[in-house]
């Protein structure tokens, strides 16, 4: 199927193509040339330093040898306090009186107050 | 060295383009003052030729790049430009028709004048429709604004130095004591939500210092409104109890009521976003502060302390393909809603854990900016009608940051929906963020100026870079699945980061912060950043409190 016209519109796709090619990459050069010598891009080397610094820290924390973070739910905090997986401090319910621990406060309220779907009428 | 201002470095011209100036005065750039021609996208050319093409002097090719010479108007390719100036004496200065850079050709370099540029944007503003109008939006005088705007700043700090409720309290042990305001809140049943946001609020700075300087008097409120509901009254109790000095977990119960009373839609026993949390309760305490004040301001204008702290001005600019005439409208935001700049989001890819040796493009905050402020191309579906041409047409949007807040808050867009499956999944991409931002990048001067190339000339609402410069101080990071995940925040008082996980309070590296799955941002403007870290030994006294004397939990 090759003949020499194949030959000729391939040669020319390719240099049109080139000629665009150079030209867009030509085109990026003087933009980042022009934000370069004006200073546009200052914060380059400071960005580059926080990304390195994030890296870092991914690597350290992937790490399985590294401590990392323990579970702080069942270790003293940095006050010398532990405290139970739901909190048990009683108080006054402000809309029916009733005293009720912190911890299921939420769902006490939902219904007392009748909201939320398990407190609406069908 | 190069000449500095404040928004950007004005670079020393090569002795070649010096000598050229030196020469021609004030005649230097009248060859090409006729020629420019600027087209709708922004991108200004030398249009000299409007019936010949324009070819090589020597080669006569057509195609590529050519250089106009400002002496003598001739036109050459790259490969013999050379040639021209070597013969002739005092050529040495052209012009890239393509873009309008001048080019050194003793040089073989771009260099930049601002007298070139001051030329070439007034052939843009003259060529644009609306002509001076579009462009003079970007010239719009900013003098009401910001003389608004220093009020503000100034009336934030003045609220520390001459506050007589303060009293600076030098702990002999300071090093060793935990910063004030450092407590846990229990979780009242799926409430990790609630008391993420509230830990970043509450050390929010101009919130802190508003709370402490007992801006919002609880007595003289409930005797004025004679309700009974008041969130601002509410947030001053916990941010009383969170600075009173105990340091066993607070229970915010009050809080939830009020807020269950205020936003019944979100009120039920079940996890819910933070971000609408966050928004839910601006917007109370904004609705409570347009009552006392009976004002009708829009959120631009309005002195509540969550719009004080928060609000700040997005611009929005509809450019029309066709003659490049640009509309341009501005809304107040209190953060800013940012999608991921990843275009890995299928699932296969989202779970692989990282190699070390390949180098994979990570999601970063200043990807997903530039994705906010990138130009984007309306759809065929969506054409807009241009005042131009007077017809719809295609056109293209862009936003950017007419005015920062004090507290910039981003929000990380990380639900996906697929409306083939017709399901919300969780992005769990790692997303990277800096400690310091500079938002400068993303403000309406700079993107406006880049799409006119970037020209070196001032505009007049250029604003100076120090109040886009921010520091972050809390991260509040989600772990799990859409439904059933947790919050916690990370704090950073005095640049020793802690956490806050509900009653539990620990004290965390930097690396943990960095390396977490961020959901919500919350940023400073640095000099405030900068005078909390301060302030931080401040306690308060008011009258109807006794001072106290210690911080309990100190070693």
């Amino acid at each position: 199927m090759s003949g020499p016209n194949e030959d000729k519109n391939t040669q020319l796709s390719s240099h049109f193509f080139g000629d665009l090619l150079d030209s867009i990459i030509v085109d990026v050069a003087s933009e980042c040339h022009r934000i370069a010598k004006l200073g546009l891009d200052r914060n380059l080397e400071e960005e580059e330093e926080e990304m390195r610094l994030s890296v870092q820290a991914r690597a350290r924390v992937a790490d399985p040898s590294n401590s990392s973070e323990t579970n702080t739910k069942y270790v003293v905090d940095i006050f010398g306090q532990t405290h139970p997986s739901i909190a048990t401090e009683i108080f006054e319910c402000m809309n029916c009186g009733r005293s009720i621990a912190a911890g299921r406060f939420a769902p006490h309220l939902e219904k007392c107050m009748g909201k939320g779907r398990k407190a609406r009428l069908k | 060295m190069c000449a500095r201002n404040s928004i950007y470095t004005n670079p020393k011209p090569c002795k070649h383009l010096a000598d050229y100036k030196l020469r021609h005065g004030f005649n230097t750039y009248d060859s090409i003052r006729n020629c420019l021609k600027t087209t709708p996208n922004g991108r200004t050319r030398v249009a000299k030729h409007t019936t010949k093409i324009p070819r090589c002097s020597f080669c006569d090719r057509y195609q590529g790049r050519l250089y106009f010479c400002l002496m003598c108007s001739s036109l050459w390719c790259p490969s013999h430009i050379l040639l021209h100036t070597q013969s002739e004496k005092g050529h040495e200065v052209a012009i890239d028709m393509d873009r309008s850079e001048l080019y050194c050709c003793l040089c073989c370099d771009q260099v930049y004048d601002p007298d070139f540029d001051k030329v070439v944007v007034c052939n843009q503003v003259k060529d644009l429709p609306g002509g001076s109008k579009s462009k003079t939006n970007s010239f719009e005088a900013s003098g009401e604004r910001s003389s608004k705007r220093k009020r503000l700043d100034s009336g934030i700090g003045l609220d520390l130095k001459k506050s007589e409720l303060l009293v600076s309290m030098r702990d002999r042990r300071a090093k060793s004591c935990y910063p004030l305001g450092l407590r846990g809140l229990n979780n009242l049943g799926s409430t990790c939500f609630m008391n993420s946001v509230l830990q970043a609020l509450l050390h929010a700075p101009p919130l802190r210092n508003y709370f402490l300087n007992d801006r919002h008097n609880s007595v003289q409120c409930r005797k004025r409104s004679g309700e009974k509901l008041c969130l601002l009254c509410d947030i001053d109790a916990i941010s009383s109890a969170m600075f009173c000095g105990d340091r066993t977990p607070y229970t915010p119960a009050h809080f939830l009521y009020s807020w269950w009373q205020h936003s019944s839609n979100l009120a039920s026993y079940e996890e819910q976003d933070a971000h609408e949390f966050f928004i839910s309760v601006l917007d109370g305490i904004h609705e409570k502060e347009s009552k006392i004040r009976n004002s009708g301001k829009d959120d631009g204008d309005c002195q509540c302390i969550a719009h004080r702290a928060f609000s700040g001005l997005l611009r929005s600019d509809v450019t029309c393909i066709s003659c490049g005439f640009t509309s341009t409208t501005y809304d107040p935001c209190v953060d800013i809603s940012l999608n991921m700049d990843t275009s890995n989001l299928s699932s296969s890819n989202a779970n692989k854990p990282i190699k070390p040796d390949e180098k994979t493009s990570v999601s970063t905050l200043s990807g997903c900016l530039n994705l906010f402020t990138r130009a984007e191309r309306l759809g065929s579906d969506q054409k807009l009608h241009c005042q131009n041409c007077q017809e719809l047409r295609d056109s293209s949007k862009q936003l950017s940051i007419r005015r920062l807040p004090l507290v910039l808050c981003l929000h990380i867009k990380r639900v996906e929906h697929s409306l083939v499956r017709k399901i919300s999944r969780k992005i769990n991409q790692y997303m990277q963020f800096p400690f310091s931002l500079d938002m400068t990048p993303y403000l309406s001067s700079s993107i406006v100026r880049s799409k006119f190339g970037n020209r070196i000339f001032t505009f007049e609402y250029d604003n100076s870079n120090s109040s886009a410069a921010y520091e972050i101080f809390a991260v509040i990071a989600h772990s799990g699945m859409l439904e059933s995940g947790h919050y916690v925040t990370y704090l950073r008082l005095k640049n020793q980061w802690y956490k806050c996980d509900d009653a539990w309070i620990s004290e965390v590296d930097e690396g943990i912060v960095r390396a977490s799955q961020c959901y919500m941002l919350f940023y400073v403007q640095k000099l405030l950043y900068n005078k909390a870290n301060e302030d931080s030994s401040f306690v308060r006294i008011s009258p109807r409190r006794d001072p106290f004397e210690s911080t309990a939990g100190c070693s």
